[in-house]
């Protein structure tokens, strides 16, 4: 086993029920510790699912995933302890405010009173919502929510984060706000795994990205080196170079 | 344990916060109670009192007639009018349905039976000898009271009616048999024997079987629409548990909470019990309807019985039932459209075979047979016996069992159905 390695896929291979196609066909990757991994694709090229199995939501058809030195096949349960999910969706609770939708999610990885109150609202400072901690969320502008979600996956100071296009449709400031934190959480020893469809924000945030399409890993390794390598300018003409023009459903 | 109540905390907080959910979880059942009450409160009064129109025409003018009427009027069974009117009109009346039944005394009752029963009475005299037979009354013709009854009048009432008349005919004729034998035996010492009034030597005497000394229940319009429509309130909250479980699915709180460290079973049993509060909660609010509200709108008051522990064990597996059902809808419904559209029909479907609407017992045969499936028609009958018939636990025990495995069997095919779909 790598010690450098945050997380371990070997020949990870998925297929639907009633699927012709696999979803994910026999991949293999390492994500190096403390970097911000970028797993980078056209739609349906199976980005979600890969995500989905490191994050324990679906079981693989075949193939091997080793999280934080732990087997995700035996050990779930404390993986789940070292993982923070930040979806796509804002998966929280309109009617309720920042500081409840918190504390629930707080509560549920176990942490609770003074303690949890302090995190929430140290968090809450960062990114700068302390002031609206008691409104409802429902009453929030789509970069204040798009803050919030994040805060929910990392209030419990995880390992490895999971984030999925955490930057969509939020303003420049907020999106600013996101990723500085980023930065900053990575160079706290944290683990980012990153899906977007943003290659600006990817070429700047990431150390390490992987192009998928069509199940398959077609380019790894750090977005420069790569940019160099295939004479392209910037990681979104590497993009399409790698995954064509052809419009994607 | 953390998690669980964290949850509970949070599915309140949320119930609490939806205005319009809270509006159908209590404001609904409390509207219906009210109104349901208010409408049905004639018709079952009809219903429990509901007297046999019958159409008397007392052409006799001697006693026989006379005492046909009280007999008929002591009945209480019959609302009674009395006409002078030809036969045919009695049959075109009672044929048309103005009446039930229609009964014709005719003018010659009293002398016929008096004649029936003076031959009777001097042709057994004669036999041992202390009495003549009375040459002018061999002839004496035999009385013929004629009954008319509706065309479509079932068997079984046209029997047990005349059952009745002649039990009631039948006293008379005793009563002037003992009158007429008395008479021949005094002709002699006019002293000698009194006659009487004839005594009944068998009475049935009514024992109330309830346990407190009030009169006995009825299933009046509040007795019947309280409960029926607390327990429809309650399975209302169906909508709103598989919409909770559809909004967690689609925004995606779901898959966040499946990350998590825990078994998501954990999450559902704290948004079960959040849910099941609420039902108590809305069944201690009709209660408190059926006690005080209604009776100032001029309606009974609702009687609850004494089994405390009955109605709260009964009301908790109501409750389990349509948090269940709610998980159920939730799970297999892909769109809150969807599964709401599907859950207030469905439970209307079990309110108006459980006898919620109208209750079972005037229902066809059919019908009732197909109530018997409905949850909603155990958890009324569960009710009416405890308030009706106050019932021990025991007696509500397997209607309280069928609750609860209706809450299992929903739970685990959800469970089965999500499975199915991983």
């Amino acid at each position: 086993m790598n010690l450098q390695s945050a997380i371990i896929v070997s020949n990870l291979y998925k297929l639907y029920k009633k699927s012709v196609s696999p979803a994910v066909d026999h991949i293999s990757f390492e994500i190096p510790k403390s970097s911000i991994f970028g797993l980078l694709g056209p739609n349906g090229a199976g980005k979600t699912t890969t995500i989905s199995m490191l994050c324990g939501l679906i079981k693989p058809s075949e193939g091997k995933i080793t999280v934080g030195d732990l087997d995700i096949e035996h050990d779930l349960e404390n993986i789940k302890r070292i993982i923070g999910v930040v979806p796509q969706d804002i998966a929280l609770y309109p009617t309720l405010t920042a500081y409840e939708n918190l504390k629930y999610i707080g509560n549920m990885y176990g942490l609770k009173g003074a303690d949890l109150t302090a995190k929430i609202h140290e968090n809450l400072k960062i990114f700068g919502l302390d002031n609206v901690a008691d409104k409802r969320l429902e009453t929030f502008s789509g970069g204040m929510k798009r803050r919030i979600n994040l805060i929910a996956g990392i209030l419990h100071q995880p390992q490895i984060l999971f984030l999925d296009e955490p930057t969509v449709g939020v303003d420049v400031q907020s999106r600013n706000v996101i990723t500085e934190h980023l930065h900053q959480l990575n160079e706290n020893g944290m683990t980012i795994i990153y899906t977007s469809h943003l290659m600006e924000e990817a070429e700047n945030l990431c150390t390490d990205i992987a192009i998928i399409d069509a199940g398959k890993i077609i380019s790894q390794g750090k977005p420069k080196e790569l940019i160099k390598q295939n004479n392209t300018e910037n990681l979104e003409q590497l993009f399409l170079k790698l995954t064509g023009k052809k419009l994607r459903d | 344990m953390l998690r669980l109540l964290s949850t509970i905390q949070k599915e309140l907080l949320l119930l609490m916060r939806d205005k319009g959910g809270l509006a159908i979880m209590f404001l609904m059942p409390m509207a219906m109670i009210t109104i349901m009450a208010i409408i049905q409160d004639a018709p079952f009064r009809d219903y429990q009192e509901l007297k046999i129109p019958l159409l008397l025409v007392n052409n006799d003018t001697g006693n026989v007639g006379k005492q046909i009427e009280v007999g008929l009027n002591e009945s209480s069974i019959f609302e009674i009018t009395n006409k002078k009117i030809v036969d045919e009109n009695v049959k075109k009346a009672v044929k048309a349905g103005e009446y039930e039944i229609g009964i014709i005394i005719p003018d010659d009752a009293t002398l016929s039976l008096n004649g029936n029963v003076q031959q009777f009475v001097s042709s057994k005299l004669s036999e041992v000898g202390l009495s003549e037979m009375p040459k002018e009354l061999t002839n004496a013709s035999e009385l013929k009271i004629q009954i008319l009854f509706t065309p479509d009048t079932k068997p079984s009432f046209k029997a047990s009616i005349l059952s009745s008349l002649k039990q009631s005919i039948s006293k008379i004729e005793t009563q002037f048999l003992l009158d007429f034998f008395t008479k021949e035996l005094n002709k002699d010492n006019p002293e000698a024997v009194q006659s009487e009034k004839l005594k009944e030597f068998v009475t049935f005497n009514e024992i109330n079987t309830l346990d407190t000394p009030q009169e006995a229940l009825k299933l009046n319009s509040v007795q019947h629409n309280v409960p029926a429509w607390t327990i429809f309130g309650i399975f209302f909250i169906v909508i709103s548990m598989a919409g909770s479980i559809i909004k967690e699915r689609d925004d995606g709180s779901f898959l966040r909470i499946k990350t998590m460290p825990g078994s998501y079973l954990t999450v559902l049993i704290g948004k079960i019990i959040a849910y099941l509060f609420i039902t108590i909660i809305q069944a201690f609010l009709m209660l408190l309807v059926g006690l005080y509200l209604l009776p100032l709108l001029g309606l009974p008051t609702l009687v609850i019985g004494s089994n405390i522990l009955g109605i709260v064990i009964i009301t908790v597996c109501t409750g389990l039932a349509a948090t269940g059902f709610g998980v159920l809808v939730g799970t297999i419904f892909k769109t809150h459209q969807q599964a709401s559209t599907f859950g207030a029909v469905s439970v209307v479907i079990l309110a108006a075979l459980g006898g919620i609407w109208v209750p079972v017992y005037v229902m066809p045969e059919l019908v009732r047979t197909l109530s018997e499936l409905s949850p909603l028609y155990w958890a009324l009958t569960a009710f009416h016996k405890l308030f009706l018939n106050e019932v021990g636990v025991i007696a509500i025990l397997s209607y309280s069992l069928k609750l609860f495995l209706f809450f299992v069997a929903s739970l685990s095919i959800s469970f089965f159905y999500n499975k199915s779909k991983e």
